[in-house]
């Protein structure tokens, strides 16, 4: 409590706590921050880089993020030589095939794996967009369409499912009142996933999701 | 007064609305049976009509309070782009009295929330004297901003403030 207290008084941006009591989830559309889009080899350097519209949750964008890497970007354009390599891959992993690779097991025991979903698709509806690894990223796209299409339904029976899925009730409850709303048209496909640079301390391909 | 202001601060009600204050007075609020607690859940039907309040304690000291109800998720607490929706003021309320003692600035307008589940704060300020004919009157409801106004009128920093959760009815009962 004495952290949610010095998370949320100490600056006006960070406005999440621990504890979020706050039922709203993060707006959807973002007027300020946008993503510089990894344009690979297509892009010359008189033509402008597309800009993706991306989300904030709401604490606003670390500035840092789209500095971070548009200041690449931009170091990269100014030497013709690099913007012609990929600079985003898939971190020298050659998948040849996936033959009955069903599920993915992220590296874990069966329970911390629910563990990790349960609380990446948490994170996910609380903030709007978070940073982890690509398989990370891939694995909870089910998971999180499985939890906005259970607060499609809206029912009783469906709430107690979500709440036993999400680990803060108070998400729950802001998701199944947003919901009808903001996805009400769009069948499927709620999340985007956004690849970006590795991390430095072990090169883990890194990729940004957001909710649609 | 060891009433805290931690609910408010884990609401986002200190932030959003009101600034960090010492609560110095308690006041209570009814909405027909039912007490407003921080966070509580009330629904819009419930609260069609103005609350009963009560500012508690002795009525000796001839200090006037103003109360100020907003709105800061409207129309979506994702996008609250009308932050913040104004319902009710109430100015001139002598202590240990109801609201009804005092003088309705703006007339109260039950809570609406149509998207969502919408805070609905409830600030009492306190005033230095008698509120004359120069509080000037929010035009239009919405973008009400309540630090601007307590700072134009020179209330200071609230003295109590109490919030309520309120979302939508389903206009049919869910299977």
């Amino acid at each position: 409590m004495a952290m949610a207290l010095a998370m949320t008084t100490d600056c006006a941006s960070s406005r999440w706590s621990m504890a979020s009591l706050k039922s709203a989830l993060p707006p959807l559309a973002s007027t300020a921050s946008s993503i510089r889009y990894p344009c690979h080899r297509r892009r010359s350097s008189s033509k402008c880089p597309q800009l993706v519209r991306s989300f904030t949750g709401l604490s606003p964008v670390n500035p840092l993020h789209s500095l971070g890497s548009s200041v690449t970007q931009t170091l990269a354009d100014l030497n013709s030589f690099e913007h012609n390599f990929t600079i985003i891959d898939n971190g020298f992993k050659v998948y040849a095939m996936r033959h009955g690779r069903r599920v993915p097991k992220l590296n874990r025991p069966p329970d911390q794996r629910r563990a990790l979903l349960r609380c990446l698709t948490t994170q996910l509806l609380k903030y709007g967009r978070i940073k982890t690894t690509r398989a990370r990223a891939s694995a909870m796209r089910k998971y999180v369409d499985k939890m906005i299409t259970l607060a499609k339904d809206g029912s009783l029976h469906k709430r107690r499912q979500a709440l036993g899925f999400i680990y803060e009730k108070q998400i729950v409850h802001a998701l199944f009142a947003e919901v009808q709303d903001r996805y009400g048209e769009r069948n499927g496909g709620y999340t985007r996933i956004i690849r970006t640079l590795p991390r430095r301390g072990d090169n883990a391909p890194m990729a940004y999701i957001e909710l649609v | 007064m060891s009433r805290s202001v931690e609910p408010l601060i884990v609401g986002g009600v200190i932030g959003d609305v009101l600034d960090m204050f010492t609560p110095a007075t308690e006041f209570t609020v009814h909405y027909g049976t039912k007490q407003v607690t921080n966070g509580c859940d009330i629904k819009p039907s419930a609260a069609a009509d103005k609350p009963h309040l009560q500012i508690l304690g002795p009525p000796l000291s001839s200090s006037l309070y103003t109360l100020v109800m907003v709105d800061p998720d409207a129309p979506n607490p994702s996008e609250p782009r009308l932050r913040e929706l104004l319902h009710w003021i109430v100015v001139d309320i002598p202590h240990g009295h109801d609201a009804t003692k005092g003088r309705e600035l703006v007339a109260y307008m039950g809570p609406r929330p149509t998207i969502g589940i919408h805070r609905y704060i409830l600030a009492l300020f306190k005033q230095e004297g008698a509120m004359g004919g120069g509080s000037q009157l929010p035009d239009g409801r919405a973008n009400f901003s309540t630090r601007q106004f307590a700072a134009q009128n020179r209330l200071g920093l609230p003295v109590a403030a109490v919030y309520f959760n309120s979302q939508k009815e389903p206009a049919m009962k869910k299977r």
